[in-house]
């Protein structure tokens, strides 16, 4: 008989009474909903009727947003050639070349009436700011502490220039500034773009430094995009602060500033655009967005019809799962559907 | 193997031997450290774990800050080693204490206080009364004349009667102050773990006594944690000391348990971790040929012209560890805790109390309580387990006459007054042969009562058993030295007392009435008893026990010899009656059995007794239904040959009725033929075993018994073992779960048992309320929580392929960490007070329970669904967010943040459609922790320095924000709600049913039927047209206990007939 390792696993026999809880009891008063049908309906018919007024003033919402888009990397690039190989590497050889004046003119017709404040947005596509390698390389603590201008932990490789002083401000996403320029005039009227305070708050107050000036930026032999004033702190420099908010996804758009009086329908609008941000090389998209705002923000058409349609479609499950119950009804809890029960001989 | 003992010699074994230092400790303080973490990453999802935690610290592949994978690793970690460590400690006070423990020995002659762990082999150690004996030692004196002394043995074996231990007749009558200079040696065996035998001798030197040797048995030895009771003082040898001795030796780490829930859990893991593989080779490929054609022209990032040889593992590596919370790390935590709540429910239940002895049901293993749910065969013990174990003696038979009635227990009286008027010449040898039998049975109290009636003056003390020997069912006492002053006319008179076994009874008339009447007791359930005598001459006893004396102190085959020489004086008995004893069925065991039976549980009873009595038991209790519905088969035979053919055919029975399911088929096999069975016919045997509900095994032994267990566990059934006794302990630790009654044999049972009740009707709530609401919440909980890895391990993946496949992560390190840890683990914590149907409901409807026993919800499909939800839900977030936040809103911070509360109140919602009984608990916690969520973003976002400083404000702010998020939940969630409602409307399982009719306020009426219990029908329903018929009487009378004993003989007698199909030898 084998013996157990009794003494090693001390059971406790008390013979005292646990002590009676209704939560140790497992008692505790509980709400036991069931899905009946009346609740299962109610429910569909109620998200249906509010999310069709919700999506329909969203859609409206965003029928008034005024959009005007340009896209303008194809034409304001001079290459016409039958041979797609050859119209790449010449447009990377004009876009690299920085002696060639690259100016570039656009003409917009406002298709309504603009109200002030105007957004000016860049956009961009097919370009990853979200990309494992680029979204990583910077150095938060550089950029707010002017005695930290050392630490380039993460942004190799733009880090350190060859002899070792650091770079200020370092990493991919600084030195891949963007750095096309628009001016715009009305009527041969210039249209004043408003930079101030187009990056948010909180990065001009906190994650940049005041007193943190760029230093030796774009001084390697390979050069990114824009360059910055080395004698303006970095925290009003807000082209790069609203630059180094990366985007999640590779469409996206950023401010570029504001127009603060209105445009009346039919205006036309003239665009100097000084094309030197290479999007060429990997077949991005360049694109100039004037747009105004309303409560959802820029023109998103999304919300308002997934919402319509999320609604729509919850009246008519509504509907079926109805006509469903009135063909065929079916009473909830009929124990002759228990297996068990479905014995002949013994529901009597 | 054997070792030698030298009584008293300092010098000699000191070196040879341990000493008594007892540790029960696992970990030193150095190898702590290393042995634990050796033990915990010996488990492959820790190993998983460190793995990805390791490939974490290499930044060029890290996704997100190592400290997401470091932090929950380190914690659960220090929890686990933590609680190791603690439980050591405690282990270490206790041995300190029993180590240091002060103890009179002897040394050079002198009396000495020392402490324990000095103790070595061959001191001679002192005691007083109610000392714990420090090691195994040899009894070498008592304070009592005769050389007698009383020891509690409880904390070894559990038995809290005293036993009496005596001094080898070696050491009888020798001085107590020579006792301290007694020289000898004593040879016994090396250090084992039976705490029932100890065969030895001894050999005093001169002076002492001549170069005889003596045997030792175990009744010298007082062995260690055993208590000296009722003896002033008693002194010994040590021969065993430390962990070598008896209950060191016994001390063993029990195999842990792993449930079937936890197995489906790792097959699951395996199957997600493959899927992990492939995802990460496919989108490790991707990755590559992106970075190829696409990458290197983004001059943005810089590739360099010429890479590391590594460089096509860094993105596979970063998806890697970017698809590592598909596999979660809070799993194993969430599912501790709720194994451990599972387990305090059952140890804070009321309804599980005795009543009588207040003694509470006891959860010991705590991570077994889901297997509870998914018990399919239940192997019981008789006595003890269904009976009370209080053995009332009920009726007689003496001369041919029968004595006793119906009407109840106070037969003894009758019976001494029955007897003394017509047997006056009968009644002392009778009632000494019932006492001695009564102490076999520890059922003193009954006893005394009879001697109280009879006038006799009997001390137990006195009554000194100077030899006993029992093989198999046989039992041998000797009753020798009986002091009482009314004992004195059987002084000279040697008894001798057997069960007798019927094939004993070869002839004769009067024989042939006992045997009768032994055939007729066991059939009323009663356990019978022969008392049978013969005088002995001075002479022929003399020769006897000199004999017994040598073959008793042989070491090698002793039991064997001993019971030779028992043989020779077991001829020409005198019958004087039959006494049959009544252990009566535990309250509420016959309703236990039909519930449990009714849940699609399959009862075997194994037991010691005969078969009659085994079958009218199980009769009695439900086991089987009275014919014609229920029918027993018996398989016996004395040869291989007729084990095969009995075999055979009531295999070929089992076939037919199991085919028409009609009867409710039973076999009954006895010891002999299922040791022929289990070694010549396994398979034949097995096929019997699956196919047939119930089996009665008679005339089993401990170790069969757990063979049994082992066979039905091999044909892979959960298994559940209840007994009560020693002899059960072997099969509770064989089967999946073994649940121990603490009763009237100890609680060695209850010690090794995962859980322990205190009656076996508890047993139905343990299973069909602790077992299914735990096997039902563990469900959820292990689904759910690789549902909400899923989902943001997929947001991840879709990320990947907008972000160039290059396995960039779209949440913070934060709030990955946070989600895993506590947005979506602490809500689904508290689903361990969900209860899908309330337990009168269960009680009612036990057939509810196949859904567990068949794993219905958690399996390899209901995951499949839970996967694709996770990946709906993935989608929609995913889709949604990046629409909604496109363009100029396409901020990383702000779409991750979007994303991530869009999970949260996803699977705050699922959690809530999934919950079927909200306690306010579930309320605070499902609500309450949206709130957290909120809370914790918004302290992180008034953080200066987080990478997250302001976002949760701005995004508050925007009403877009709160539009996406209310079209998520609905997108999300009303497909789900759809299916939901039409599926339990137009396609309900039974629980819903039952959770409809139970909240609905319509009564379901249930009608008693036993659904076929094989593993196929289990899955599906019974069609309308099938012939079942209910096959167990709705009438309790014709089986239960509570009717009159006329009847039940009655219905005993309408069973005897020999069935067609009964190879039942007839006497």
């Amino acid at each position: 008989m084998s013996f157990s390792d009794g003494a090693s696993k001390s059971s406790s026999k008390s013979s005292t009474k646990p002590t009676y809880s209704r939560f140790t009891q497992q008692e505790l008063p509980a709400c036991k909903p069931i899905l009946t049908p009346a609740l299962v309906m109610a429910t569909f018919i109620v998200i249906g009727i509010t999310f069709i007024p919700i999506g329909l003033s969203h859609l409206s919402a965003s029928e008034n947003v005024v959009e005007l888009v340009d896209q303008y990397d194809e034409v304001c690039i001079p290459a016409d050639s039958p041979d797609p190989d050859v119209v790449y590497s010449k447009r990377i050889g004009y876009i690299q070349d920085e002696t060639t004046d690259k100016t570039c003119i656009r003409t917009l017709i406002v298709p309504k009436k603009m109200k002030q404040p105007i957004f000016v947005y860049y956009q961009l596509d097919q370009f990853y700011q979200n990309h494992r390698r680029y979204v990583k390389s910077r150095n938060d603590e550089q950029y707010r502490d002017p005695s930290a201008s050392a630490k380039t932990t993460n942004c190799e490789p733009e880090a350190q220039l060859s002899e070792g002083q650091p770079i200020v401000p370092c990493g991919l996403i600084a030195w891949s500034l963007f750095n096309d320029t628009y001016t715009l005039s009305r009527n041969d009227v210039a249209l004043p773009i408003n930079k101030k305070g187009i990056a948010w708050e909180s990065d001009r107050t906190h994650k940049f430094g005041d007193n943190v000036y760029s230093k030796n930026f774009q001084n390697r032999s390979l050069i990114g995009g824009g360059k910055l004033i080395d004698n303006i702190p970095l925290n009003q420099q807000e082209d790069l602060l609203v630059w180094m908010r990366t985007a999640a996804l590779p469409n996206f758009r950023k401010l570029y500033g504001r127009i603060e009086t209105d445009l009346e329908v039919n205006e036309i609008i003239k665009v100097v655009i000084q094309n030197n941000y290479n999007t060429y090389s990997f077949n991005g998209k360049k694109k100039l967005v004037i747009s105004t705002t309303t409560w959802i923000g820029g023109k998103n058409d999304f919300l308002g019809m997934v919402y319509i349609i999320v609604g729509g479609v919850c009246l008519l499950i509504a509907l079926v799962f109805i006509t469903v119950y009135l063909i065929k009804p079916r009473p909830l809890g009929d124990p002759s559907y228990l297996s068990w029960n479905k014995n002949p001989a013994s529901v009597q | 193997m054997k070792r030698y003992v030298y009584i008293n010699d300092d010098n000699l074994a000191k070196d040879i031997y341990c000493d008594n230092r007892i540790s029960n400790r696992k970990y030193t303080i150095l190898n702590f450290l290393p042995k634990n973490l050796w033990e915990q990453f010996s488990r492959f999802m820790n190993q998983y774990f460190l793995l990805i935690a390791c490939l974490q610290l290499w930044s060029l592949i890290t996704p997100v800050n190592p400290a997401s994978t470091w932090g929950p690793l380190i914690l659960i970690f220090a929890v686990s080693s933590s609680k190791e460590a603690w439980d050591d400690y405690n282990r270490y006070l206790l041995d300190k204490k029993a180590n240091e423990k002060e103890i009179w020995i002897v040394r050079q002659g002198i009396r000495k206080l020392i402490q324990a762990q000095d103790i070595c082999i061959g001191n001679i150690v002192w005691l007083r009364e109610n000392d714990e004996v420090p090691c195994d030692l040899l009894l070498l004196g008592t304070a009592d004349p005769q050389g007698f002394c009383y020891v509690e043995t409880a904390a070894l074996d559990g038995e809290t009667d005293l036993k009496t231990r005596s001094i080898p007749s070696a050491c009888m009558g020798i001085d107590v102050d020579l006792l301290h200079k007694i020289k000898g040696v004593i040879e016994c065996p090396s250090p084992n773990k039976d705490i029932r035998r100890f065969d030895a001798n001894m050999r005093l030197f001169p002076p002492f006594l001549d170069n005889d040797i003596f045997p030792l048995t175990i009744k010298n030895t007082l062995l260690q944690s055993c208590y000296l009771r009722n003896t002033e003082w008693a002194c010994g040898v040590a021969v065993y000391t430390g962990n070598q001795t008896k209950l060191g030796m016994c001390r063993g780490i029990a195999e842990p348990k792993l449930t079937a829930v936890d197995a489906m859990i790792d097959k699951l893991t395996g199957a997600v971790f493959v899927f992990q593989i492939v995802v990460v080779i496919v989108l490790g490929i991707a990755g590559n040929v992106f970075k190829d054609k696409q990458g290197r022209k983004l001059w943005y990032v810089q590739y360099p012209k010429e890479g590391p040889w590594y460089e096509l593992l860094v993105i596979p590596l970063r998806f890697e560890l970017l698809c590592s919370i598909m596999i979660p790390i809070s799993i194993k935590v969430s599912l501790d805790l709720a194994k451990s709540l599972y387990a305090k429910f059952i140890d804070w239940d009321v309804e599980m109390v005795d009543p009588e002895t207040g003694i509470r049901s006891n959860a010991a293993n705590q991570a077994i309580s889901e297997d509870l749910g998914q018990v399919e065969y239940i192997l019981t013990d008789k006595t003890g387990t269904l009976t009370e174990n209080k053995m009332i003696f009920k009726r007689c038979c003496i001369s041919g006459r029968f004595y006793g009635n119906e009407s109840g227990d106070a037969l003894t009286a009758k019976v001494g007054q029955f007897h003394t008027r017509h047997y006056p010449k009968m009644k002392k040898p009778l009632y000494v042969l019932l006492l001695v039998c009564a102490w076999f049975w520890r059922i003193k109290t009954e006893i005394f009562l009879i001697l109280t009636s009879m006038h006799l003056q009997c001390n137990m003390k006195y009554l000194t058993l100077w030899s006993s020997h029992l093989t198999g069912k046989e039992c041998l006492w000797w009753l020798g030295n009986a002091k009482a002053g009314n004992f004195s006319s059987c002084q000279k008179e040697q008894m001798k007392l057997f069960f007798l076994l019927p094939i004993l009874i070869v002839s004769g008339q009067q024989v042939r009435t006992f045997a009768e009447a032994v055939e007729q007791y066991a059939q009323m359930g009663l356990r019978t008893l022969c008392l049978a005598w013969r005088k002995l001459e001075e002479d022929e006893y003399q020769e006897w026990t000199s004999m017994f004396k040598e073959a008793n102190s042989t070491l090698v085959d002793r039991e064997r010899r001993v019971a030779e020489v028992c043989q020779r004086l077991e001829r020409d008995f005198e019958i004087l009656g039959v006494a049959a004893i009544e252990d009566r069925l535990q309250e509420g065991v016959p309703e236990t059995i039909e519930i449990l039976r009714k849940a699609g549980i399959n009862f075997w009873m194994l037991t010691g007794d005969k078969m009659s009595t085994a079958i009218q038991i199980a009769l009695s209790c439900n086991f089987v239904s009275p014919e014609p519905k229920g029918q027993i088969l018996i398989i016996d035979g004395k040869t291989e040959d007729e084990v095969c053919r009995s075999l055979d055919r009531v295999l070929l029975t089992t076939r037919i009725t199991e085919s028409e399911s009609k009867q409710d088929v039973a076999f009954v096999v006895d010891g002999w033929a299922l040791e022929i069975a289990l070694k010549h016919y396994r398979k034949p045997f097995t096929e019997l075993a699956i196919l047939s509900r119930t089996a009665i095994c008679c005339r089993v032994t401990p170790s069969q018994k757990a063979q049994l267990v082992e066979l039905l566990k091999l044909c892979d059934y959960r298994t559940l073992a209840i007994g009560d006794g020693g002899n059960d302990v072997r099969m509770i630790q064989q089967a999946d779960i073994g649940v121990g009654i603490s009763g009237r044999e100890g609680l060695q049972a209850a010690r090794a048992a995962d859980y322990s009740i205190g009656k076996f009707r508890f047993l139905k709530r343990l299973i069909l309320v602790h077992g299914r609401y735990s096997y039902n919440r563990t469900a959820f909980l292990s689904q759910y929580s690789f549902y909400k890895s899923f989902l943001i391990c997929f947001i991840q993946i879709f990320f990947s392929f907008i972000s160039g496949v290059s396995g960039t992560s779209l949440f913070n390190t934060v709030s990955l960490m946070a989600y895993n840890v506590f947005y979506t683990s602490v809500p689904v914590l508290f689903s361990v007070l969900d209860k899908d149907l309330s337990e009168r409901t269960v009680m009612q409807h036990p057939q509810i329970l196949f859904d567990c026993q068949s794993g219905r919800l958690l399996n390899p499909s209901t995951f499949a669904g839970w996967f694709g939800r996770s990946l709906f839900h993935a989608i929609v977030v995913f889709v949604i967010t990046i629409h909604s936040y496109a363009f100029e809103k396409s901020v990383m911070e702000e779409v991750a943040m979007v994303a991530v509360s869009g999970c949260i109140w996803l699977q705050a919602f699922v959690v809530a459609l999934e919950t079927n009984s909200f306690t306010i608990f579930q309320h605070l916690a499902i609500w309450g922790n949206l709130v957290g969520f909120y809370a914790i973003n918004w302290i992180v976002s008034s953080i200066p320095t987080s990478g997250m400083y302001t976002i949760m404000f701005r995004l508050c702010e925007q009403p877009s924000y709160w539009i996406t998020m209310i079209l998520i939940v609905a997108t999300g969630m009303c497909p789900v709600l759809a299916l939901k409602y039409l599926r339990y409307t137009y396609r309900p399982s039974r629980i819903n049913l039952l959770q409809q009719s139970e909240r609905l306020g319509g009564p379901i009426l249930s009608s008693g039927i036993i659904e076929p219990k094989s593993r196929s029908s289990l899955d599906k329903d019974i069609p309308t047209d099938s012939v079942y018929e209910p096959l167990l009487s709705e009438s309790p009378s014709a089986t239960r206990r509570s009717a009159g004993p006329t009847q039940r003989l009655d219905s005993v007698q309408s069973q005897s007939p020999p069935h067609s199909t009964h190879t039942r030898k007839d006497n």
